[in-house]
């Protein structure tokens, strides 16, 4: 064979030409697009994780807004829940690439470098537009404060709930003169509900849904337990570990109960076998439009004051303005606009489960008219939430950490005295680790309001 | 020319054609050299640059952000040989290994053996068994995940089981070691079958002339000629079993299995990387990975020279 001849090669590189010209071309496109796409000088790109029927709820309040607002473009990204969405959102506003607003756990905001990948919110602004403080639940408005700056404003919160089947309650005669559960005050009293709710219900069904294997829900409903025996994590500098592990092992030997005394099946579908008949679950109350759309005949409590005192895990969605470093200006003032929007708009959020942050929303007839929506309101009142330090918050390292190890204890791998104190292990290295967002330890880290 | 004469002679045959190609890259390197820039280019953007930035982050304490890394020595590796988990996260990756491997290579041995010798439908096995190795692995795995599932399962449900395979902390690597058997079977499946079609027909005949039954011919002719073939099968599946990342994480819904049972290295460290932000200690542990899997690829080729020069 010759050598090629210099046709060929002068087509190769054509070629090569035309598809480097052609994606600059798409490039320049794209961003052109966008702005041509409408004639709104003021764009707004707001970065959520809302998906299934969160995110058609969030779709619609963003289509109220649009309308009500044609000066503003607003363009919404849903991105997947999860590390994968944190990770995004942190390289973005690293590389000075950040959408105008995005969405948070507020846990997650003390490690998420308040400052430099976040920027605080200008309360007077959220005044204009009709948030403030005097509105909130002091305890959730403050998880957002930072160093005394608003770096994430609630949206909603969502809670661990106890739901109940009320056609197999009431078989069993544990149902009260209102149609709802008869209160529990204590751990014996909640094992007789349970006994007596097993003697009526459908045989093959566990009684109770524990998510006995799931460390993020293990994890959540240890929060809550914790909380309502006056359990604490650490001193108030963040320097010490108060973890009681008498307490905790109080509370794990009642989560192993449920498996030891039968009122689980470790590893069965919770929410199917719910829907099937087992009498009760307990669950995140975005299950609140699963069992609605069942159409089953159900209620849902906070988790029940089994230790003589109201307390239930709640974590929250939260506004949060992502680092820009020319952060200013008629786009940040639209982002502040949007966000109060959505918040004191939330009836239609509420339908997904979700408790709006915004507490005037809660006394409105078309809120309390939502069931089971009004039986679990009290919820704000009682939260149990993880403490405020750069470790902390929906599926991060102290979750990570925890969570195997409660699950270990609550499927029978491990003494719950023992898990304790592993637990407590755990807090201290914690405790002791730097972030590494800014190589401060959480005392070190100012991360308290 | 017989089999085993092909492969005495082969290497002497690449060392010419290794001799050939030098002289001719010494006629023009521009020539070549274009048609290898692009691929060249992207190999070094993608993958040089990326592997010496990974070695230089591993002595930093970067962080997600990308800013203000500080160099800290050897303190990431340091704390990596004292970190339990990432003990117990080798520990999974070498007990799947450890399962994988043997398995794999009895059973695609086996199966090569039966599309090999029987006589009616041949295509028809050769695509059953290698068609679940063309599946994406994310596809095989959900497809698993659901076979597995409690109560609605139709494994559970065929065996007659109630087995917590997905949530046990007994059972998840099994389940995940059951999917790759599945999965990955065909290919080393493809291998050995071919080896089988390369022995000679007159080695059986002559064999049989002799008096040797088919169990004898099969220790004697078969067995012996799979001896490379299984060789570069354990080596590949070794490799690749270590590295075990993609199904794992979709069967266990991207969580780490029930009590962690499940987290490979490959897993910890994206989640030291992506979840508690620590990209240098990730980096370090990456590093750490590469050593151990260079290791194991240095020690087949070692075993292999030495069971050559054996033969010789």
């Amino acid at each position: 064979m010759g050598r090629p001849d210099l046709n060929r090669r002068q087509l190769l590189a054509a070629a090569g030409g035309l598809t480097v010209a052609a994606s600059l071309g798409f490039a320049a496109l794209g961003t052109g697009a966008d702005a041509l796409a409408s004639g709104a000088d003021t764009r707004v790109r707001y970065w959520n994780l809302f998906s299934g029927g969160d995110g058609a709820n969030m779709i619609a309040m963003l289509d109220a807004f649009r309308a009500e607002h044609p000066d503003i473009d607003v363009k919404d990204s849903t991105l997947q829940w999860g590390n994968p969405f944190y990770t995004k959102l942190a390289m973005a506003a690293a590389g000075n690439r950040a959408p105008e607003l995005g969405v948070m756990h507020v846990g997650r905001v003390a490690g998420f470098s308040p400052g430099r990948l976040l920027d605080p919110w200008d309360e007077t602004l959220l005044a204009k537009y009709g948030v403030r403080k005097a509105d909130y639940n002091p305890a959730l408005w403050n998880r957002g404060v930072i160093d005394g700056k608003l770096y994430a404003l609630p949206l909603d919160i969502h809670v661990q709930l106890c739901f109940y089947r009320k056609d197999v309650l009431k078989k069993a005669d544990l149902l009260g003169d209102d149609g709802r559960m008869i209160p529990v005050t204590s751990t014996d009293e909640w094992f007789d509900v349970l006994k007596k709710a097993r003697s009526v219900q459908k045989k093959g069904l566990q009684t109770i849904g524990l998510w006995t294997n799931d460390q993020n829900f293990q994890w959540w409903f240890f929060v809550a337990f914790y909380t309502q025996l006056g359990g604490k994590w650490f001193n108030d500098d963040n320097t010490e570990v108060l973890f009681d592990t008498d307490k905790a092992t109080q509370v794990l030997e009642f989560f192993r109960k449920h498996v030891t005394d039968g009122y689980v099946i470790p590893g069965a579908p919770t929410g199917e076998q719910f829907i099937n008949g087992a009498p009760f679950t307990w669950e995140g109350n975005w299950s609140v439009p699963v069992f609605s759309g069942a159409e089953l005949d159900y209620g849902a409590t906070p988790l029940p004051p089994v230790f003589g005192r109201q307390a239930t895990h709640a974590e929250s969605h939260a506004f949060v303005l992502p680092h820009q470093s020319g952060r200013g200006g008629a786009t940040n003032e639209a982002a502040h606009e949007l966000a109060a929007y959505v918040c004191t708009h939330a009836v239609q959020w509420a339908a997904g489960g979700h408790i709006p942050a915004y507490t005037p929303t809660l006394s409105t007839a078309a809120y309390k008219k939502l069931e089971p929506q009004n039986e679990y309101v009290s919820a704000m009142d009682h939260q149990a939430t993880e403490p405020k330090v750069w470790f902390a918050g929906s599926t991060g390292v102290l979750a990570q950490d925890l969570g195997p190890v409660v699950v270990s204890s609550t499927m029978g791998s491990a003494k719950p005295a023992s898990v304790a104190q592993t637990m407590k292990k755990h807090l201290t290295k914690l405790l002791a680790s730097k972030n590494p967002m800014d190589g401060r330890t959480a005392a070190q880290g100012g991360a308290v309001a | 020319m017989t089999t085993s004469a092909q492969t005495v002679i082969a290497p002497a045959r690449a060392r010419t054609a290794v001799a050939t190609a030098t002289v001719r890259r010494k006629q023009g390197f521009q020539h070549g050299g274009w048609f290898v820039a692009p691929f060249l280019a992207l190999f070094v953007l993608f993958v040089v640059w990326p592997l010496l930035r990974g070695v230089y982050l591993s002595f930093t304490d970067a962080n997600i952000s990308g800013d203000s890394a500080n160099f800290v020595g050897l303190d990431n590796y340091r704390e990596a040989l004292h970190d339990q988990a990432m003990w117990d996260a080798l520990g999974h990756s070498a007990y799947f290994t450890l399962l994988v491997v043997p398995c794999i290579t009895v059973m695609a041995f086996l199966l090569a053996m039966l599309a090999h010798h029987i006589e009616r439908g041949k295509w028809l096995w050769r695509l059953c068994f290698f068609v679940p190795f063309l599946l994406p692995s994310t596809v095989a795995a959900n497809m698993w995940q659901w076979l597995f599932t409690q109560g609605i399962g139709l494994f559970n449900e065929t065996f007659g089981l109630t087995t917590p395979w997905l949530t046990d902390k007994s059972y998840a690597m099994l389940a995940i070691v059951i999917e790759t058997l599945w999965w990955t079977v065909g290919f080393s499946f493809l291998l050995y079958l071919a080896a089988l079609q390369g022995i000679p027909g007159h080695l059986y005949e002559a064999a049989k002339l002799d008096g040797a039954n088919a169990w004898h011919r099969m220790i004697h002719i078969t067995l012996p000629m799979m001896r490379h073939i299984t060789g570069l099968v354990i080596a590949l599946q070794a490799l690749a079993s270590l590295q075990l990342f993609d199904q794992a994480v979709v069967m266990m819904d991207f969580s780490p299995g029930p009590e962690l049972s499940t987290r490979s290295f490959v897993q910890y460290t994206l989640e030291q990387g992506f979840t508690s932000y620590r990209v240098g200690y990730a980096s370090a542990m990456s590093i750490i990975f590469f050593v151990i899997i260079a290791a194991v690829a240095l020690a087949r080729m070692t075993l292999l020279r030495n069971r050559e020069e054996g033969t010789r």
